[in-house]
């Protein structure tokens, strides 16, 4: 069967617990007397399809699944992410001051070419903000990656950051792939496209 | 609710579904049209929702009309949940409403029910 899409990435979400990784706004309601059945098994992992400059994406996107209340990460999540999500929480000091933790955890666990990028999410709760923006913009700088303030809640820029993401990592294999096999004429990749109008995935309430 | 499966077979076209999936809940897309074969069989899936005082012993119901799905990549939007036994649950991508469906791992196979989907 042919294939139906273009490039597939897995990405990992990782932060601090309560960070809002997998805030949603509309959930499949519970009350006093029933649960729902999938939140008490868990969800695993999800599949998104977005369009990037014309090509199919397909995201498989994981979440730490409260592993990161043992404040580490295993070598096995870390295995063929090409994306990692970087997550704190603006009204959190403790949660952006473990951002360094998560990179280490990163750089001694993860492939060295993943794509990296710095989310501070829940930026609707501006009255109650304690990491300015501007320590957000030189954490980002110190480790030479790109930075988003997102409102998962309000559906503010998540779809941005995750574009983003998905641009820089589809950008970097095509430069591998130009590497590995040079074209003989004057082609050139083109530095930027236009922007395209976000999925409506993106813009509820959920980073996973 | 409408009942899908009462007028099943006007989805299906040429043994794949002829509009379509989303959640009945949020209209997040899970398939597009001719993307799942149709197939019968019985199975029982869990409720969508379950009473508190029997965690362990989940209250299914018994399913029988599916869209199979070979690769999981087939699909638009969705989610797997942890492993049960030999099985993946698959819920909306979004809303997380489910299991519409489930994932055969020994196979690699999934299945959405008709009647926890809506075809539009």
């Amino acid at each position: 069967m042919a294939k139906t899409y273009d490039y597939l990435f897995k990405l990992l979400l990782i932060g601090d617990s309560g960070v809002g990784k997998t805030c949603v706004l509309f959930r499949f309601s519970e009350d006093a007397f029933n649960t729902t059945f999938i939140s008490t098994i868990g969800i695993d992992f999800k599949i998104r399809t977005i369009d990037l400059d014309g090509k199919k994406i397909k995201l498989q996107i994981w979440d730490t699944a409260g592993q990161e209340r043992f404040r580490t990460i295993t070598t096995a999540y870390y295995r063929g992410a090409m994306g990692i999500m970087l997550v704190y929480d603006i009204t959190n000091e403790k949660s952006f001051e473990n951002i360094k933790n998560w990179i280490r955890n990163i750089e001694e666990n993860a492939s060295a070419d993943v794509e990296k990028m710095l989310l501070g999410n829940k930026c609707e709760l501006e009255e109650k903000r304690q990491v300015s923006k501007e320590r957000g913009e030189q954490l980002a700088i110190e480790y030479g990656i790109k930075f988003i303030e997102t409102s998962a809640k309000a559906s503010i820029r998540v779809e941005e950051a995750f574009f983003t993401l998905a641009r820089d990592i589809k950008a970097k294999m095509e430069k591998k792939l130009e590497a590995s096999n040079p074209p003989k004429g004057g082609h050139q990749l083109r530095a930027s496209e236009p922007q395209r109008k976000p999925p409506s995935w993106l813009s509820r309430c959920t980073l996973l | 609710m409408p009942d899908c499966n009462k007028n099943f077979e006007s989805e299906i076209k040429e043994g794949k579904n002829l509009r379509n999936v989303k959640c009945k809940y949020c209209s997040s897309l899970i398939l597009t049209p001719s993307t799942g074969t149709f197939t019968s069989f019985e199975f029982n899936l869990p409720l969508m929702k379950q009473s508190k005082v029997n965690d362990s012993n989940p209250d299914t119901e018994n399913v029988s009309l599916f869209w199979a799905v070979n690769e999981m990549y087939t699909f638009q939007n969705v989610g797997f949940s942890n492993t049960v036994g030999d099985n993946k649950y698959l819920t909306c991508a979004d809303c997380e409403a489910g299991p519409i469906g489930f994932h055969d791992i020994p196979s690699k196979k999934s299945y959405v029910a008709l009647s926890r989907v809506q075809h539009v």
